[in-house]
């Protein structure tokens, strides 16, 4: 599970719902109104959105736009959709769905905050020799 | 203002069944926790009755946890919360919503001003509000995956 941070958590939890479609499964706030702590769900998958609660977790917006880990989410539908999706939301498109040598549909988006998303869909079954061979890689733990 | 933990999860029924089933089944999927004890007895059998949220023990006695304050099917329901050892003149709030995704029911749960439990009550455990707070959430988290699994009964 991924925890992410943000300058103004509550704010994240709109968007992240509108351009993801994310579900907020807990939101817990003090009695001055603060999100303490909140957790979004998108199927079975969990991630927190949580505030620069330390000296040493900080937003993209606080560092210069800098990501030092990404989320990817993986879909079973249609990701041009997703892509646009996120674009109504607000979400800055770095890469427009284009797809993989190894058979998957990617797009890369930036939230307000500056956080990265990569959106996957698998759209073609590769096997692992037709990968190799395309990209001259040697590839290990594709099963 | 007033401290909220929310939680939702989906379930697999219409709101009007996911209201039905939390209403009228509580006694048949509430998961009793020691942390959040109602009564200090052994946990007896919950029901809404006659606008209150009761628990009858096994010795017959019945504790009022709550009344009604909002009872509107299939959205909506909202109660008032005490434990019997919160003090006399503290209750706090939960209001249930029933929100229809697709062939899905979005079941959520908030309650509203656990925080006024005092620091020296035994309802708190000695724990900070945030822990409080988290283990609060976590308890209704479990209680709405009780409904879920309940509601695919049928």
């Amino acid at each position: 599970m991924s925890a992410v941070c943000y300058r103004d958590p509550r704010a994240a939890l709109t968007y992240l719902e509108a351009a993801f479609g994310f579900e907020i499964s807990m939101l817990i706030e003090d009695d001055n109104g603060n999100v303490v702590h909140s957790e979004m769900r998108f199927g079975n998958a969990v991630v927190m959105i949580g505030h620069e609660w330390s000296e040493d977790h900080k937003s993209p917006l606080s560092i210069g736009g800098k990501n030092t880990q990404t989320v990817h989410i993986q879909i079973d539908t249609d990701v041009d959709a997703h892509c646009e999706r996120a674009r109504a939301a607000g979400f800055e498109i770095i890469v427009p769905p284009e797809t993989q040598f190894y058979g998957d549909r990617t797009y890369r988006c930036r939230d307000p905050e500056g956080h990265i998303w990569t959106v996957a869909q698998p759209v073609i079954a590769v096997t692992r020799e037709a990968a190799e061979a395309s990209t001259g890689l040697k590839i290990t733990g594709w099963v | 203002m007033t401290s909220k933990v929310y939680v939702a999860l989906r379930v697999k029924a219409t709101p009007a069944r996911a209201f039905a089933v939390f209403t009228g089944e509580i006694g048949a999927w509430w998961r009793p926790s020691n942390l959040f004890q109602t009564t200090p007895r052994a946990p007896g059998r919950l029901a809404f009755d006659d606008g209150r949220l009761i628990e009858t023990l096994a010795s017959g006695k019945v504790f009022e946890i709550g009344r009604v304050l909002a009872w509107e099917p299939p959205e909506r329901l909202v109660f008032s919360w005490r434990q019997a050892s919160f003090p006399p003149d503290l209750t706090t709030e939960v209001e249930v919503r029933f929100e229809a995704v697709g062939d899905e029911t979005r079941v959520s749960v908030e309650h509203r001003g656990f925080h006024q439990v005092p620091a020296d009550s035994a309802a708190r455990h000695g724990f900070p509000d945030a822990a409080l707070l988290a283990r609060l959430a976590a308890y209704w988290q479990d209680q709405i995956a009780a409904v879920g699994a309940r509601v695919e009964l049928r």
